[in-house]
Parts: C-alpha cells; sequence; structure tokens
C-alpha cells in the first residue's frame, strides 16, 4: 500500500495542474448545473432566464477558446484528454454550432410555445456540448466512448423533445434504437482492442506496439467495428440509413445541429484514429483506398437521393450524406499536417447548414410550406429570406461568389495533393466524382429557387414581417459573401 | 481603371437595391448611365491604348496595360505550400476589343430592357452582376479571379432567364447552367492541378498567375502538367488530357457542334436583352478562353490537336448553317446562324496563322455587333405582335419601311457583303485556314473551301428568309391588329441600332481600327504557340 502513496501525490498534482487548463469545460459544467437549477426554481418569474444563461455560457467559452489558440500541446489527467491546436480549433466550432443553435432555440415557435418550456433543452444542448469539447480532445478510449455517449444520450433527448406526432416519436425511437446499436458496437471493438493491447490510451507505447503486432485481420475487425460508431455519428454511408429520418422528423433547430454539431465531432475523433493507423505504419495508401472508396459511396449515395426529395428537410439531409462524403477528401493529408482545408470546410458548412435550417425554419413557420414543390411564388413574399436562401445554396453548391466555393477550393486542392504525391487511381476517381457531385447537387439545390422564383403559383396571402430569424439568416448569407473577399478573416486562426 | 471599370455597376446595383419600389422607373436610367459611362471609359482605352510590339502582352507580364496586382489570398497549407491568389487585372491586345464591345453590347441590351415590366429591381441588379461579370472576365489575369467572374455569369443568367423568360424558361435556364457548369467543375480541377505544377520564381510559391503558367520554365519537375515530365492520365498526356477539359468547358460557350444545343434553347426562351448579351458577350467569353487559356497554356496540345478543332469549327459552320435554314422561328434561326458564325472563329484559332487569328478576333467582335442587332430586331417585332414564326410574315417591308433597312444590313452584313465586318472577318479567317497547309501544315486545304460553303449557305437562309418576310404580297396572320401594332422604329430602337450598324460598316471598311491594335499581340500570340 505503502508504495502508492507517492502515485497518490502525484496523481493529486496532476489533476490539479490540468484543472486549470479545463476551464471551459469546468465552465460548462457549472452552467449545466446553473441552467438546472434556475430553470427549476425561477422559470416561472423570468420564463428566458435559461435562454440569457446559456448564451452567456456559450459565449464565454466561445471566446476564452480563441485564447487557447496557441497552446502547445498539453496531456491533461494523466493521459485521458489531450488540449492542442486542433482540438482547440474544435471547439471553437462547437462554440459557433451551440451559439447558433441557442439562438434558434429562441426562435423556434414550436419549441417556444410548447408546454414543456425549452429551459431544459438549453441544459441539455451544455451537456451536449461537453460532451463534444471531450469528444474532440479525448486519447483515451473509454474517455472517447463515454464522451460519445454524453453527445448520443443528449441527442436523443432532443430529437423527442417535442414528440407531437407519430412520425417525430418514430423518428426520435429510430435514433435511439440505431444509436445504441451503433454504440454498443464500437463498444466491442474498443474492448477488443484493449484486450489485444492491454491499454487504452491512444498514444501509449503499449497500445501502439500491441497494435502493430496483431495480425491484419484482427486488427481491421476491431477498428472496423470501433469505426461503426464513428460513421454512424458522421452519418457516413454504410452507416447513413437513420439519418433522413430523423432529420426529418426532429424539431428544426435540433435538426440543424445534429447536422452540425455531432457530425463535427465525428470528424475529430477520425482525425485521431487516422493518425493512430498512421503511427502503427498501416500504408498509407491502405488507408486512402478506404477513405476514399467511404468518401465516393457518400457522395454518390448522398446526392442521388436527394434528387429524389420532395421534402425541404429530406433533401438536405441527404446533401448532408453528400457532404460528409466530400468531406472525407480534406482527410487525405500526408502524415504530420494540419487539417486547415477540413477546419475551413467546416467552418463554412456550419454556416450554410445553421442558415439553410433557420431559413426553412422561418418558411415553414410563415407558409406552413414543407415540401419543395410547394414553394411557388414565395420569392415575392420573401424579399429577404429568398435572396439569402439562395445565396446559402450557391455556397452548398460550391460556386462563386460565396465562401463556399473556397472551401470546395481547398478540399479539391487537398486531394489532388494527395493524388500528386501518391498517385493512386482511386483518389483521382474520387475527385471526378466529387466534381460530378456538385452538377448533381446544382440540380437538387436549385429546385428550390427553380420554384420560388421561376414558377408562379395561385396567388395566397402571406403576412411577411421581418423577424429576427430573417436578420440572423441574412446575417448569415451576408458572411458567406464576405468570407470568399477576406477568407483571412478565418484563415488567421486555423 | 480596370476595377472602376468592373465595379461600377457593382455601385449602380446596390444604389438600384436600396432605391424604394416606387421608383423603379427610373432604374433603366441608372443601368444605361453606367453602360454610357462604361463605354466612354472603354473608348479613352481604345485610344490610349500602346499598341506597339514592346506593349503585346501574351506571355509577358511586365508588358500588360492598366495592369493592378494585389496580393489577395495568402493561405499557408501546411507542406502544399502557401495558397497565393492575386486579384490581378490587365488587357493586353486579345482583351482591350472585347471591352468596347462589352461596353456596347451593354448599352443595346439596356435600351432592350425597356420592354422588362414585372420585377424591375431585381431584373436591374441581375443584369449589372451579369455585366461585371462579363468585363471581369476578359480583365482577369489571375486564373482564381478569372473562374470566379467566369462562374458569376451562371447565377444571374439563370433567373433572367428563367424568371423574365419565355414558356419553356425554366428547362431552357437549368439546361444552360448544367451546359456550363458541366464544363467549368473539370476546369476548376485543372486550374488546381495547373497550381500544383507552377511556382512563382520569385517568391517560390505556387501561384495562379496566367502569365506564369504559360511559361514551361515556372513548372516544377514531375509536377502533373510539367511538360517535361510528360506524365500520363488515363492513358493520355496529361496536358493533352488538360487541354481538352479545357477547351471542352470553352467550347461549350462557344459553342461548337455537338454541346450547342443548349444555345437554341436559352435564345428562344430568353427575353431579348438577355439574347444579346447572351449572343454579343458570352460567346465571345468561349473563344477569348480558347485563346487566352487553352491555346496559351497548352500550346503543344493545341497544335497537336489542331487538325481535329479545325475540323470541330467546319462542322459547326455547316450544321449550323443547314439548321438555320430549316427553322421557322425567326430567333431560332438567328441562333443557329450564331453556331456558325462561331464556327468560323474556331477554324480561324486552330489554323494558328496571324490572319487566321486576326480573322477570329475580328468575327468575334463583329458578329458580338451585328447578332446583337439581329436578337434586338426580333425582339422588336416579337414585342409588338408576340410571334416570332416567319410563315405568319410577309411584305413587312410596306409596313414598316425602317424597320425593314435595318433588318436587311444587318442581314446582308451577316452573310458576309463585302464592305461590312463580317466580310472581312470571314475572310481573314478562311485565307487563315486555306495557308495553314502551307504556313505550319496544321489544316488541310479542304477545310477552309467547305467553311467558304458556310458563307453560301448562310447567304442562302439570310435572302431566304429576307423574301418570306419583307418581300411580296403583305400577309399578317394577325390581320388588322398586327396591322395597328406593328409600328416602325421608334427613337429608342434607332438610338440602339445605329452605333451598332456604325461599328460594322467601320470595321468593314477600316478593318485596321482593330487590327492595328491588336497586331502586336496576336504576333506575339501566334509566336506563342508555334515556337
Amino acid at each position: 500500500m505503502k508504495e502508492f502513496e507517492s502515485l497518490i501525490s502525484s496523481s493529486i498534482n496532476d489533476t490539479l495542474a490540468s484543472l486549470s487548463f479545463f476551464e471551459s469545460e469546468g465552465i460548462l459544467i457549472a452552467g449545466f448545473l446553473l441552467i438546472i437549477l434556475s430553470d427549476l426554481f425561477l422559470s416561472k418569474k423570468y420564463p428566458q432566464l435559461s435562454f440569457t444563461l446559456a448564451f452567456a455560457i456559450v459565449s464565454l467559452v466561445f471566446v476564452y477558446s480563441f485564447s487557447l489558440l496557441t497552446i502547445q500541446p498539453k496531456m491533461l489527467f494523466g493521459g485521458m484528454i489531450v488540449l492542442d491546436h486542433l482540438a482547440v480549433l474544435f471547439k471553437i466550432l462547437f462554440g459557433l454550432v451551440s451559439l447558433i443553435f441557442i439562438l434558434f432555440i429562441r426562435l423556434n415557435k414550436s419549441l417556444q410555445q410548447h408546454d414543456k418550456g425549452t429551459g431544459d433543452l438549453y441544459a441539455i444542448l451544455i451537456a451536449v456540448h461537453l460532451g463534444m469539447n471531450l469528444m474532440a480532445m479525448s486519447t483515451n478510449l473509454l474517455m472517447l466512448f463515454l464522451a460519445i455517449e454524453m453527445v448520443s444520450l443528449g441527442s436523443y433527448l432532443m430529437v423527442g423533445y417535442i414528440s407531437k406526432d407519430q412520425k417525430q416519436s418514430e423518428a426520435s425511437l429510430k435514433y435511439v434504437l440505431f444509436g445504441s446499436v451503433a454504440s454498443a458496437i464500437m463498444l466491442y471493438g474498443i474492448s477488443l482492442l484493449y484486450g489485444f493491447t492491454g491499454s487504452l490510451y491512444l498514444t501509449d507505447l503499449a497500445f501502439i506496439s500491441g497494435l502493430k503486432n496483431l495480425s491484419p485481420m484482427v486488427l481491421s475487425l476491431s477498428l472496423s467495428l470501433v469505426f461503426v460508431g464513428i460513421a454512424f455519428k458522421l452519418s457516413a454511408v454504410p452507416l447513413h440509413f437513420w439519418a433522413p429520418d430523423v432529420y426529418q422528423g426532429a424539431p428544426n433547430p435540433v435538426t440543424a445541429f445534429l447536422s452540425t454539431g455531432p457530425k463535427i465531432a465525428g470528424f475529430a475523433i477520425l482525425i485521431k484514429f487516422i493518425l493512430l493507423l498512421q503511427v502503427i505504419q498501416i500504408p498509407s495508401s491502405l488507408i486512402y483506398t478506404v477513405l476514399a472508396s467511404l468518401a465516393i459511396a457518400s457522395m454518390l449515395l448522398g446526392n442521388f437521393a436527394a434528387l429524389w426529395q420532395n421534402n425541404s428537410k429530406r433533401m438536405l439531409a441527404y446533401s448532408s450524406i453528400g457532404h460528409t462524403g466530400f468531406m472525407f477528401m480534406a482527410l487525405f493529408v500526408a502524415p504530420g499536417q494540419d487539417y486547415k482545408a477540413l477546419i475551413f470546410y467546416l467552418f463554412i458548412y456550419i454556416l450554410m447548414n445553421m442558415a439553410a435550417f433557420l431559413i426553412l425554419d422561418e418558411i415553414e413557420e410563415r407558409s406552413a410550406k414543407q415540401n419543395i414543390n410547394e414553394y411557388g411564388g414565395l420569392g415575392k413574399h420573401f424579399v429577404v429570406l429568398m435572396p439569402s436562401f439562395v445565396i446559402v445554396l450557391v455556397s452548398l453548391t460550391g460556386l462563386p461568389p460565396t465562401a463556399g466555393f473556397t472551401a470546395k477550393f481547398l478540399v479539391f486542392s487537398v486531394a489532388l495533393d494527395a493524388f500528386n504525391t501518391s498517385g493512386s487511381a482511386i483518389i483521382l476517381i474520387m475527385i471526378i466524382i466529387a466534381a460530378i457531385s456538385t452538377l448533381i447537387s446544382l440540380f437538387y439545390y436549385f429546385k428550390i429557387p427553380l420554384y420560388a422564383y421561376l414558377k408562379d403559383s395561385a396567388d395566397f396571402e402571406i403576412k411577411v414581417t421581418f423577424s429576427a430569424k430573417t436578420y440572423l439568416s441574412a446575417f448569415l448569407a451576408f458572411l458567406l459573401l464576405l468570407l470568399i473577399v477576406f477568407p483571412s478573416l478565418i484563415e488567421q486562426f486555423l | 481603371m480596370l476595377s472602376l471599370l468592373i465595379f461600377l455597376p457593382l455601385i449602380a446595383a446596390i444604389i438600384i437595391l436600396i432605391l424604394p419600389n416606387r421608383l423603379q422607373n427610373q432604374f433603366k436610367y441608372i443601368a444605361l448611365g453606367v453602360s454610357l459611362i462604361q463605354f466612354i471609359l472603354s473608348l479613352f482605352i481604345y485610344f490610349t491604348f500602346n499598341s506597339s510590339a514592346l506593349y503585346a502582352g501574351i506571355n509577358k507580364e511586365s508588358q500588360f496595360q492598366l495592369v493592378e496586382k494585389l496580393s489577395w489570398i495568402r493561405l499557408d497549407l501546411g507542406n502544399m505550400g502557401m495558397l497565393e491568389i492575386d486579384y490581378f487585372l490587365g488587357i493586353d491586345g486579345l482583351s482591350m476589343p472585347f471591352l468596347i464591345l462589352s461596353a456596347l453590347v451593354t448599352i443595346v441590351a439596356t435600351l432592350a430592357s425597356w420592354e422588362i415590366k414585372t420585377k424591375l429591381k431585381a431584373y436591374f441588379s441581375l443584369f449589372l452582376l451579369l455585366n461585371i461579370a462579363v468585363i471581369g472576365v476578359f480583365c482577369a489575369l489571375d486564373f482564381f479571379l478569372f473562374y470566379i467572374f467566369y462562374e458569376l455569369m451562371l447565377l444571374p443568367l439563370y433567373f433572367l432567364i428563367g424568371i423574365w423568360g419565355g414558356i419553356k424558361r425554366e428547362y431552357a435556364a437549368i439546361k444552360f447552367f448544367l451546359y456550363t457548369l458541366f464544363g467549368s467543375v473539370f476546369m476548376l480541377l485543372v486550374i488546381i492541378g495547373l497550381y500544383f505544377s507552377v511556382s512563382d520564381p520569385l517568391t517560390g510559391h505556387h501561384t495562379f498567375n496566367m502569365i506564369l503558367m504559360m511559361d514551361p520554365a515556372n513548372y516544377a519537375d514531375g509536377s502533373i502538367f510539367s511538360a517535361v515530365a510528360n506524365l500520363n492520365l488515363f492513358g493520355m498526356p496529361a496536358r493533352l488530357l488538360a487541354f481538352i477539359v479545357l477547351f471542352i468547358a470553352f467550347a461549350i460557350k462557344v459553342p461548337i457542334v455537338p454541346l450547342h444545343t443548349w444555345l437554341p434553347d436559352a435564345h428562344v426562351e430568353s427575353p431579348t436583352p438577355v439574347s444579346i448579351i447572351l449572343a454579343g458577350l458570352l460567346l465571345k467569353v468561349g473563344g477569348y478562353g480558347i485563346m487566352r487559356i487553352c491555346y496559351s497554356i497548352f500550346p503543344e496540345a493545341a497544335i497537336q490537336s489542331a487538325w481535329w478543332l479545325g475540323l470541330i469549327g467546319v462542322i459547326s459552320i455547316l450544321y449550323g448553317a443547314f439548321n438555320a435554314l430549316a427553322q421557322t422561328d425567326l430567333k431560332r434561326l438567328i441562333a443557329y446562324s450564331s453556331v456558325s458564325h462561331m464556327g468560323f472563329v474556331l477554324l480561324g484559332i486552330a489554323s494558328s496563322t496571324t490572319e487566321g487569328i486576326s480573322g477570329a478576333m475580328l468575327q468575334m467582335i463583329s458578329h458580338g455587333a451585328l447578332s446583337a442587332m439581329l436578337f434586338f430586331l426580333v425582339g422588336i417585332i416579337y414585342e409588338r405582335v408576340h410571334d416570332r414564326e416567319i410563315a405568319s410574315f410577309s411584305g413587312l417591308a410596306e409596313i414598316m419601311p425602317q424597320f425593314s433597312a435595318f433588318v436587311m444590313i444587318a442581314f446582308f452584313a451577316s452573310l458576309g457583303l463585302p464592305g461590312f465586318s463580317a466580310f472581312m472577318a470571314e475572310a481573314f479567317s478562311l485565307i487563315g485556314a486555306f495557308n495553314s497547309e502551307q504556313v505550319n501544315g496544321l489544316l488541310p486545304r479542304w477545310m477552309a473551301v467547305l467553311g467558304s460553303l458556310g458563307i453560301l449557305l448562310g447567304a442562302a437562309y439570310f435572302l431566304w428568309t429576307l423574301q418570306r418576310m419583307f418581300f411580296g404580297q403583305t400577309y399578317l396572320k394577325g390581320g388588322d391588329d398586327w396591322r395597328l401594332k406593328l409600328k416602325d422604329l421608334n427613337l429608342r430602337e434607332k438610338i440602339a441600332l445605329v452605333p451598332l450598324v456604325i461599328l460594322t460598316l467601320a470595321l468593314g471598311i477600316f478593318p485596321s481600327l482593330l487590327f492595328d491594335k491588336m497586331n502586336a499581340s496576336i504576333l506575339a500570340f501566334v509566336q506563342l504557340i508555334s515556337s
């Protein structure tokens, strides 16, 4: 017993030292409790208190993250989590997602008018935000699993938050069932890895050498099991099937959140595993082949399926699968390089996707229209909203003069560079398919302006007042225009 | 100066967006004012343009005029190097003529916009945006910037055709968009490939500077598009493949047979001003791109493909002309005549001789003016009676004498009557094609012979139309009602048509007005591609 005494003090010291780098998460934990308490006791008197608190907390964490950008990589809590530049960048992205999401909840009528109130939703969001931060930072498989589960549980609750009708209940149930199965499979993979190596730390030497000694068959089996959990979060093919139903059934703000936050967190984890594969000297051509086939599958399926959709949310759901495939291309960087193109793309993707769902939501609230073929003549009524929508859709397609083009361009550059250095044919095929899928995406994205502007419909009266949501989405659309002229606004942080 | 020329419409567009809707009848005057200022600026550029061989441009950055170069995007991409994108504008003899043409055609198109009656705010904002993109394309010397302007043309056009167009407008708009995007998405890949192959000798960073891409010395060893390394992609030299991809992207715009099918649809469904811009300027972007980019960056691939390009040119000339003969809709006829006339451009370029390329340039300017005129004239008749079937009219010369006079001028000019610009242009293109066998052995003589057959066919369909619609017994499908509606030209219409007549006459009688200004550049261009 005695010999552990020295260890105790050192581990306490380590924990205490780590705490000072854990401030954002500390704030989130405190904020989570604060919101629950305030919602319990003060919500009658100040109905919007939870909103104010959540917004203040997330803003604080968001701004605080910027001060950590120049940090040297630091192992915290005995190597459970690591805080480095990339993790901080992801944390900033999560902060942006949460901020827009909070505003979205505040502005969404069906959530605001629900008996349950929105206090709990903010609390859940803070918890999920914490989980995503941990996902980006963890280097321990157990920690990783806990973080993923934290995000998943919160997401399940969000999807079913106001299950009004059967469709929404079905969506949330589907999500829970598929999600739990994916988690279980991932956990099985993790346990296999632990069993073979005796370690859970991704950076541990025992872990790495243990993996190196595994037979390729076993290694690929256990890694694929782990990957199932990640792909589920990414909504990448072949684990995409839940996305359209859940996206369509969930409340609009939640869909906007699901298609950005957890997906981005999934990329944070995916990067960790790719780095791991590079460390254990899996030939990069093999990694590239696997990634490229997944990217091709996601792009083809997402974009072709989106073509046939009429419900606008479902269309965006499929297109987000296509975007996942596209983002895969940004992972093709040689060992030791930054993921600048990916982060840039993710940043723009957040802006575009959030704006798209904000606008959809506003249209749905004002005119009760959810299907694209009912959008006829809406351009006349929404004089600010529809042009913003067009800008956002142009950006989602990846055409100038929007930042979506710059993002797409950077990703193409990364992929072409990878082809240039490796010369592998599948990368070239992937790039060509990405180019073709841009063309396909034009078809379905432009169905919206096609109906809104080019087709007239029977006259109907909509009272359109300029709402906060309109301004917010117009602002996001403006950012998309601004960022193509001044990409350095983002680039300086990368 | 060039920035002013490009972004002046942006200011006007913002003003129009801010102004309240009740002032919407004034918007056209703002747009007209802007295009007039642009025209004056472009005339100023024309007169101050230095045409000596020391300012030939083409592949020497120091020889470009009115250069503006600002560093724009610098993104550090790890060991992929620094992303170096400049805001880089400049003109030489290849681009300068298009500035005048753009300004002139825009004025005519603005005057044609008088007939647009709905959603004026949106219309003029989009129209001005299109104007920015077109002039930007002709001035940009950074490939990234060029691409942005190039793509920027699509969006306003999509909406201009789609909202203010005819019955099948949605189909025409998306067809046009998809065709062009198909070309340009793959062009983007080639651009990125070029970017990784070329580095700026001064800074050592990779660059999008088009002019640096024209110098083989700037290509890194072993890069995809290095001429020395000569890599293969899909069993084909990478540089040849890149040339073909770029050529297809621009050829869709020109358009060439068989990639032309978007053009008749887009023209027929477009409102008159959009048809004017489309035929007068956008087709020229294709020709300009082929010269500035395909030929200048991949000269050896261009020489290698010259025979095919010439063949495509001849097929376009003949196929377009035969199709024009078969049309019953006047606007469709003119659309197909555009395909035929743009074939001469391709034939001239493919010949790679000084005469051929001068002819191609002159043909682009001449066709820009003439097609603007033709579409304007069709628009006049369509605006009055909403019909443009050739068979619905006969003996128009009696009812509308002035209109008929302008139509006759436009038709005779287009079919290549000596004294008009098209004659000079087509003659030079054909001379170039004819001499090619002897000068550089690229094109066989029969191509020139077949090409001249196109002029004959042109005479046939124009004269036949003239005879059917304007001469003979007066007959109108709509009867007396139409007779009342078919008033002769008003002042606005004459103001729009006269400058175009002047331009085509001036270039027909004094082609040196243009040749002198661009001769140095064309010589440098020919030297670049044949060396």
